[in-house]
Parts: structure tokens; sequence; C-alpha cells
């Protein structure tokens, strides 16, 4: 095969090659990537959707216990204005016993106080000094004398601190009084804040004009106004979704909001996006990680399937190549042997009424003087050369005969090597006298094998003659003959090497043609290494040549340890 | 054997004669054919020592004309003159009772002396015959006139 083809064929496997591998990626990698895409996409849509269902569900929860919390301490206010005549409830120790007692378990009031209609303390329980303080013009005190029950947002007041106060108001004997008592901020905040979400999650209370009623962390005071506040009210927990800078980074940011019925407050919860959906993140991260692997792991497999596949294609498509070759060649022998067969026998009737007349001239020549010396002579020569150059033909016919249809053939057991040295005995002299030497590797390990003695003789003569023929312009030269087992262990190789003029690369695919031949004109037929080669195929073996132009060419020949069956059945076709 | 009777039966008409007229040179007494129907007649007609047959030939060829040959049952021997791409023939023919085969072109040297060596036959299994014959007239002299069938 030359380079050329050689070439473009590399390009064709290549190109098979690329063509799998797309294949391969269109057929299985493709789906597997959209289907684990759009699953883990699906999947990553669900789990959030639950997480902010239980995120929903538990602020839900918490905004009941805040308005559980309120509410139970109103009652508690109305119990025991209902259930206590302010004479009684104006004893200072009676206040005292009543906070004492609704603060035994939590610190749940600051301080407990009954106010007349005017707005002066009868009674004051609690840390800070506010008996003599008149609240007529407090907003609370408007609002509770109208409502008759009230809870203020967070105020100062004159304690000057953040608190919010609980308010009802009793009549008795046609006066109103107001039992006043302030939440415990630390109380309501702890209860406010009583709840887990995340590390990064925070809580807080906005009233219903946007003031922080509790401590929102870092992002504000309480009692200041908080920034973006809409303040529409709702009935269920909303979610928005916010972007925000903390410490110079973008933070995605989950607020949760939902409004108290009494107080009219908001109650925000605020998660890091990424804490809350960590899991799902990682999970996704790990799914994709995997499926990458995997649509990695695949490609690799394929690749290497692929190329072993297309190293056996190629091998193949190599091994049927040189099979069409052989066929070629058989086929190419088959014609030309039928061709030159009856080429000879044609001419072969016609050499034989040439011999005949010949010797009818020699018979006359022997019978009849001829007078003249000088004619006689000329005469005698002339048919001396005719009947040379009669056998000549004859010999060339006979070959080519030989050629299409050898003489039946012997099939017995051979020693290669043996065999071998007889055959290099049988040269060696000719050999020599071209000024050449015979070197000989033989494996004495080596079976003997069943073939035909004298068409092996034919073949082995044929490539030493070659061979020595080789060394024609050089004058010296070795040939090396070796023996070994073949490559494949079913046979055995004779490899005939010599240093000769080698053979050049145009005419190396030729060689085994019928009529082909570089010697000069009369000196080779061109038919000894077609005959070889028909010889050694239905053998059942191989003929590889190597050669190099001025070092010399080395012949391959293999032989089966049997020839093939039909052989041995029906001889040579 | 100067004198032997050769019947050359060859389709190629000048190789025919030319070697009728080398063998009569060499004192064989030559009658040359140019088909095996030919050939046929002319042992019909006469007895012949040797018979030069040419295996490939136009109409009968050389195995069928040695076939009928055979069938007459005469005490001649039969030599085979063949391309050399056609020995596996030549081989059935010997099998068949031809006494031997020559490839075509060949030297006139060559054909005598497969022509004697065919005579030699022809003239042993003659003798053989005859002896035999003479025996069973000794035995039974009243077979006398079974010599002359």
């Amino acid at each position: 095969m030359d380079q050329n083809s050689e070439g473009k064929n590399k390009t064709y496997y290549s190109r098979l090659f690329r063509r799998f591998i797309l294949l391969t990626m269109i057929c299985s990698l493709i789906p597997l990537l959209l289907a684990g895409w759009a699953i883990n996409k699906h999947y990553s849509a669900f789990a959030k959707e639950r997480i902010l269902k239980t995120l929903q569900t538990r602020v839900d929860y918490h905004r009941k216990i805040i308005e559980l919390f309120l509410k139970e301490n109103k009652n508690r206010l109305d119990f025991i204005a209902r259930t206590n005549s302010i004479e009684f409830l104006i004893k200072n120790d009676r206040l005292t016993h009543i906070l004492n007692s609704i603060n035994h378990d939590d610190w749940t009031l600051t301080d407990i106080g009954i106010i007349d209609e005017k707005g002066d303390h009868l009674s004051y329980v609690g840390p800070y000094d506010l008996i003599d303080k008149n609240y007529s013009d407090t907003f609370w005190f408007r609002e509770v004398m109208e409502k008759g029950s009230y809870t203020s947002d967070m105020f100062m007041g004159f304690r000057k601190e953040p608190h919010f106060i609980m308010a009802v108001t009793k009549k008795e004997d046609g006066r109103r009084y107001i039992l006043r008592a302030t939440i415990n901020t630390d109380s309501f905040r702890s209860i406010v804040e009583n709840v887990r979400i995340g590390k990064t999650g925070g809580i807080y209370i906005l009233n219903n004009k946007g003031v922080y009623q509790t401590s929102p962390g870092s992002d504000g005071k309480i009692m200041a106004l908080a920034s973006g506040f809409e303040g529409k009210t709702h009935d269920d927990v909303k979610f928005r979704f916010l972007e925000i800078f903390e410490r110079n980074v973008m933070v995605k940011k989950i607020v949760c909001e939902t409004w108290l019925k009494d107080p009219n407050w908001l109650m925000v919860v605020r998660v890091d996006e990424n804490e809350l959906f960590g899991e799902v993140r990682r999970a996704n991260r790990a799914t994709m990680i995997s499926l990458h692997v995997s649509a990695l792991i695949i490609l690799l497999v394929t690749a290497l399937i692929t190329g072993h596949m297309v190293s056996v294609i190629r091998k193949r498509d190599h091994e049927v190549e040189d099979m069409n070759r052989q066929l070629m060649q058989a086929g190419k022998l088959a014609s030309i042997g039928e061709l030159s067969a009856g080429v000879a026998h044609e001419i072969n009737n016609p050499l034989a009424i040439i011999m005949t007349e010949h010797q009818l001239l020699l018979d006359a020549e022997k019978r009849t003087p001829i007078s003249d010396v000088s004619f006689g002579k000329q005469f005698a020569g002339s048919l001396n050369q005719i009947g040379i150059q009669v056998r000549r033909c004859t010999h060339i016919t006979r070959n080519l005969m030989k050629f299409a249809r050898r003489t039946r053939s012997v099939i017995e057991t051979v020693d290669i090597n043996l065999f071998l040295r007889e055959v290099i005995d049988l040269m060696e002299r000719e050999a020599k006298s071209e000024g050449i030497k015979f070197k000989s590797v033989l494996d004495g390990s080596l079976p003997s094998i069943l073939s035909d003695p004298s068409q092996l003789q034919q073949v082995l003569l044929n490539f030493i003659n070659n061979a020595i023929d080789a060394h024609e312009d050089k004058g010296s030269g070795i040939i090396m003959i070796s023996t070994c087992l073949a490559k494949d262990k079913t046979g055995i190789s004779i490899i005939v090497e010599d240093t000769g003029k080698g053979i050049k690369d145009q005419d190396i695919g030729k060689i085994f043609d019928p009529f082909f031949t570089t010697k000069a004109p009369g000196r080779g037929t061109g038919l000894g290494l077609s005959i070889c080669y028909s010889i050694v195929k239905q053998l059942g073996g191989n003929i590889q040549v190597e050669s190099e132009i001025g070092k010399g060419t080395r012949f391959a020949l293999t032989f089966p340890f049997e020839p093939p069956e039909d052989f041995m059945k029906n001889g040579p076709v | 054997m100067i004198g032997s009777k050769i019947l050359l039966v060859d389709d190629e008409k000048i190789f025919a004669d030319n070697m009728a007229k080398l063998l009569r040179s060499r004192q064989y007494k030559v009658t040359a054919v140019y088909d095996g129907e030919s050939a046929i007649k002319e042992l019909e007609k006469e007895n012949f020592d040797v018979v030069v047959l040419d295996l490939k030939m136009p109409g009968m060829n050389g195995i069928t004309t040695l076939k009928e040959i055979k069938k007459m049952g005469l005490f001649t021997e039969t030599l085979l003159l063949t391309g050399h791409g056609s020995i596996d023939a030549a081989v059935v023919a010997i099998r068949m009772g031809a006494y031997d085969f020559l490839n075509k072109p060949c030297e006139i040297d060559d054909l005598v002396e497969k022509i004697e060596g065919a005579w030699r036959k022809k003239d042993d299994a003659w003798k053989k015959d005859l002896e035999e014959k003479l025996k069973r007239v000794v035995e039974s002299p009243s077979d006398v006139f079974k010599l002359f069938d």
C-alpha cells in the first residue's frame, strides 16, 4: 500500500472514530444530561417549595404564640379588674401580691398600677418612681378611656426607655378607673426571639407605622423607623426575596412577613437564602457532580471502546484488502496460466513439426554429400542452431505448461532444516563462483511439516537463484537463510535474505505477476516467482517481501504444518 | 525391430508425414492417418505392431480411439503423444492399457526407443499367447483350428 492511501485511510478511520463518538454522545450523553438536569431542576424547585412551606408554617405558629402571650396578659388584667374592688386593689400590698403572683414563674410584667379618671396614680408597684405622675395627656390614656382596653406600641414615656403597656378600664360607683401594666420588654423579646430559624435567621416586630418594636439586630435599633416599609396588612404569611450588601458581599435574603391581630403589628423573619436552601444546594451539587462524572466516564469508556472497535475494523479491513490482493493475484495467475497454457499448446504443434523437419534435414544431410564445403559447413551450423533453438522453445513451452498445470504432487513429512541444508549444498557451488556466501540460522526445535518436497525445492531454488542474481552487480554478498516457528504458531517460517540490489518500490507489487522480470532479455522468463507464488498458496502458505534499494531483499515464506485439506485430497488445481 | 509395422495417428498432417518419413528411413513400415476413425479402419484391414496415437485430435480423440482399439482385442501396443498440458490424460490412457506416453515435441531417437519398447512388449504378449494356444492344442488336438482364429 502506498503512503498516500495509508494517509487517506488514517483520516477515514479518525473520521469514523469521531462519528462514533458523536453518535454515542447524541444517543446517550445528551439524553442523560438533559434528563439529569431536568430532574435536578424539578427536585430543587420541589424541595425549595417544601422548605418555604415549612418556614411559613413555623412563622405562622410563632405569630400565634406571640398573639397568645399578649392576649393572656390582657385577659389577666381584665380578670383582676373584674374580680377585685378598687378599694381592695389600691392597698399597696395587694398589687404587690398580684404582681408577685403573675411573675412567679416568668418575669412577665415590669410594673402594675391603678389610675383614676383624672390620670393620677392611685397605686403603683414597680421599679420606677411613677406614683405621682399624671397620665391625662398621654396618648395611651386617651385611647384606653375611649376603647376600654388597649395595648400600646413601644414608647419611651416617663421612664425614658422603650416599653409598651396594656391597660383595661373598670367602672365602680359611677367612676372609671384604669388598671395598667407594663410588659417586661426582655420577657417579650425572649418570647418573640424564641424561635430558631438557622444560624443567620433574625426575627423582629414592626408596628403599623414601620417602627421597630423589638431590636432587629444589625439592621437597625428599637424604636427606629424601618426603611422601605409598605404597611399593607394581609392575613397570611408572605415572602419577599431581597438582595442586600452585607460586609461588602451581596447576600440573598428571604423575608417572611405576617401581621398580628391585636395589636396590629408586623412580625418579620429574615433568613439567609444560602442557609435555608443549603441542603438543597448541596444535594444539587452532589447530583450534578455525579451526573457529570458519569457523563465523563461514559465518554471515556465510549472513546476506549470506539478506539478498540475502530482498530478491529481497521485490522479487518486490512485483512480483507490483503485477501483481495491475494485473490486478484491468484485470479491473475489463473487467467495468465490459462492463456499461457493455450499459447504453449498451440506453439507445441508447430515446434513438433519444426523438430521433425530438422531431423529430416539431418537425415538427408547424412545421406547426401554436399560438394561445396563452405555451404556444407554453413548448412550444418544452421541445422545445429535450429536444433538448439527449437529445444530452447520447447523448454519455454514446457515451463509455461508447468506454470498452468504441474505434475501430481506427493505429500511427505519434510524436516525443513534437513531439507534446507540439502538445498543450500546444491546451490553453494554456484554461489561460490559468484562470490556469494551462505549463512544459515536454523531453529533445531522445529517440528517436521507435511508438504510436497519437490515443489518446496522448486520454490526454494527459485528464491535462492533470485538472491544470487540480485548480487550480479556487486560481485559478492551474503545470503542468509533462517527458519523459525511462524508468528501465529500454526506453521513454520523460512526467511531468505540477501544483500543484493533490492527491489524498487514501484516494482514490489508486480514481482509475483507472470512475465514480470527485471533481468536482461533472454535471461529470465518472469515466471519463476509467479510459479513460486502459486505453489506456496497451494501448499497453504504465504509470502511476504521487504526490500530496500541497495541493501537487499527479505522474503519470508510461511508454510502450515499441514497443507490445506482440498490440496491433500485433489493435489494441485 | 526392423520391419515393424507402425500406425501413426496425428491430426497435424505435416507432423504425421514427417514422422512417417523419419521412421521409414529407420526401416519401419509406417502408415500415417490423420484421425481416429481412419486409424480404426486401418486396424480392421491389417495388423500393426505399434500404434503411435496423438491424444488431442478433433472428432475421435486419442482416449476414445484407444478404447476402440482395446475393444478390438488386437496384439498391438499403443504409444501416446501428448502436449505437456495433457499428462493427466496420458496417465489415464496408461491405466487403460496404453504402453507409454511421450511429450510433444519429441526427439526422433526418443520415439524410436519407446517404439522398440512397445514392440518388445507386444511381441512378448503375442508369444505368450501363442505358447498357451499351442499348449492347449497339445492337450486337445481338436483345437488346432482355433490357432488361426
